[in-house]
């Protein structure tokens, strides 16, 4: 299961896609969206994406994470569309053997899939929302907003 | 003809997609120069490339029937 799109991520589908009666470890990850981010207070996250070009490098990085370690499955589920705060946005589950390649590999992806997989965030927050990461000014934007809000 | 895509904070100043006729040759760097051009607010920006869905650098050659997508850093997670 690799998917990028909207509604509800399952924590036991995701779990199930992984099942595998020659693993002995099951790692799963879930991203849920923050309440506080850089001393704003999140109202939620919004996400866009790319989204055939973000399941294709999803499968590629299950086929690199493959190389890597020895592994029985993977699956990586991300959310798009508004995700309310204390939801999850992204899932990553692997099986293995043994857990040490399930808890490596585990990192590994959700840390390439924030760095490679075309998925946009947009925080909505009291007073204001932002791009997360779309300028190098984007944090003074941020600032100058959370004034402007502080003076209303 | 090649389209254009862009997305995020990108495609809220540019629109969705557009199409352009390219002479041969031209590479995704030099497209974007061209729109920088005509927008000068986007030289803020920091831009992947992507052609038909895969990333590429920019002197990537465009061909007829290419798709570029132009978008900020990915933030996904």
């Amino acid at each position: 299961m690799l998917r990028v799109g909207r509604g509800r991520i399952s924590v036991e589908r995701l779990v199930r896609a992984v099942r595998d009666p020659k693993a002995g470890a099951v790692v799963v990850f879930l991203g849920t969206t923050r309440m506080r981010n850089e001393g704003r207070r999140v109202v939620r996250l919004e996400y866009e994406a790319f989204a055939g070009m973000a399941e294709r490098e999803l499968a590629a990085l299950a086929v690199q994470a493959r190389r890597r370690w020895r592994l029985s499955r993977v699956a990586m589920v991300h959310r798009t569309g508004v995700v309310p705060v204390g939801q999850v946005s992204v899932g990553v589950a692997v099986s293995s053997g043994h857990r040490a390649e399930a808890f490596a590999a585990g990192r590994w992806l959700i840390d390439r899939l924030k760095k490679t997989v075309p998925i946009w965030k947009r925080e909505h927050f009291r007073g204001g929302r932002v791009w997360i990461g779309a300028t190098p000014a984007g944090g003074a934007r941020v600032a100058a907003r959370r004034k402007a809000a502080r003076r209303r | 003809m090649v389209r254009l895509r862009f997305f995020a904070a990108l495609r809220e100043r540019m629109g969705a997609a557009r199409t352009e006729t390219l002479s041969p040759g031209t590479t995704v760097g030099a497209l974007w120069r061209a729109l920088v051009a005509e927008r000068p607010e986007l030289a803020h920006f920091q831009v992947r490339f992507a052609v038909n869905e895969e990333y590429v650098s920019a002197s990537h050659r465009l061909r007829d029937d290419d798709e570029v997508a132009f978008f900020p850093p990915v933030s996904g997670g």
